[in-house]
């Protein structure tokens, strides 16, 4: 059965995105993307500098062919920043899609909304495909579906704190309004976790601490693609609804009791 | 001509084009974007675009991030 993920005018098959940062080594990186099945990875700007080319992802990142890259806004504090950098990203990456993220505060790295959609305004006008990281806020993410956002990205935790799902609740009412797809990025620490993202009907998940920073990166690769696999399926086939008391799953005729 | 590069005075001894400023700093023109002035310059405009004295010229390439 076919389940692709559209976002904008891209097909995706594989709900996993990867970030490509923290990893040992461009190897390490390389790798587990390749054991994720990601089709789509976010990547930085950083200035060049010849005393560090190796740091350059251009090279590794083209290897993997089917792979498409999201470049981020990342270090823009605000929207007009971003918007430079987006244009910059827009220029290595020959693509529209763009992560917008502004974060100006290093101590949480929470998104600043107003910078957020100041910005994805200007650059839904200048024809990016605008996937906004923002805070789990349904206010917010409905007025970025309103302004052409092409998916909204809320966070399930802070940055690399492997926090997890702390915002599920906020992150159900998103997905219950939204007409766009919504992608949990930022906190995830476990497959587990990523199922859950699935399970409560989001479209993706965002990962990059949780497989770059785990002992083997892309066996955590992996194991994220089957959690989101699961997830995606379980979604798909329906969960029960819950209950507040037993249901018995046997009969419960009392056939061993000596009262009958 | 004296330049600033990525926050650094350079003095750049080539003809001034992005061209040859990019070929003097041995960056790889297809990993490379770049701004003068805070503008972006695309790269089909390098081999034309002029610098001038004291422009601020920003170079970037793709790293690790999420």
């Amino acid at each position: 059965m076919s389940d692709t993920l559209k976002i904008g005018d891209q097909e995706l098959n594989s709900r996993l995105f990867l970030g490509t940062g923290k990893f040992s080594s461009s190897q390490a990186m390389i790798e587990a993307v390749k054991a994720s099945g990601s089709e789509l990875v976010t990547v930085a700007l950083r200035r060049f500098n010849r005393a560090q080319a190796e740091d350059d992802l251009y090279g590794p990142l083209a290897e993997l062919g089917n792979v498409r890259l999201m470049p981020n806004t990342s270090g823009a504090i605000n929207a007009k920043e971003a918007v430079r950098a987006a244009l910059l990203g827009r220029e290595l990456s020959k693509s529209r899609i763009v992560k917008l993220e502004i974060h100006p505060n290093p101590h949480h790295l929470l998104p600043d909304p107003i910078e957020t959609y100041e910005a994805a305004i200007e650059l839904v006008k200048q024809d990016f495909l605008v996937l906004p990281y923002i805070p789990a806020d349904p206010v917010l993410a409905k007025r970025l579906e309103d302004v052409g956002c092409a998916a909204v990205m809320p966070l399930g935790a802070a940055i690399g704190t492997g926090k997890g799902l702390s915002t599920a609740d906020m992150i159900k009412i998103i997905v219950r309004d939204a007409n766009i797809p919504v992608v949990v990025d930022a906190g995830l620490r476990a497959p587990s976790e990523a199922a859950a993202a699935l399970e409560m009907g989001c479209d993706a998940v965002l990962v990059n601490s949780a497989i770059a920073v785990a002992e083997n990166p892309a066996g955590m690769g992996a194991a994220f693609k089957i959690g989101v696999e699961a997830g995606r399926a379980a979604r798909l086939a329906g969960l029960m609804p819950t209950s507040e008391v037993a249901m018995a799953s046997s009969p419960l005729t009392s056939f061993l009791s000596s009262n009958d | 001509m004296k330049l600033t590069v990525n926050g650094k005075i350079h003095e750049h001894a080539g003809q001034g084009s992005i061209d040859a400023l990019l070929e003097e700093l041995s960056a790889n023109p297809a990993h490379t974007a770049l701004m003068v002035n805070g503008s972006v310059v695309s790269s089909n405009d390098w081999k034309t675009t002029l610098l001038k004295e004291n422009d601020e010229v920003e170079m970037l390439v793709f790293v690790g991030g999420g």
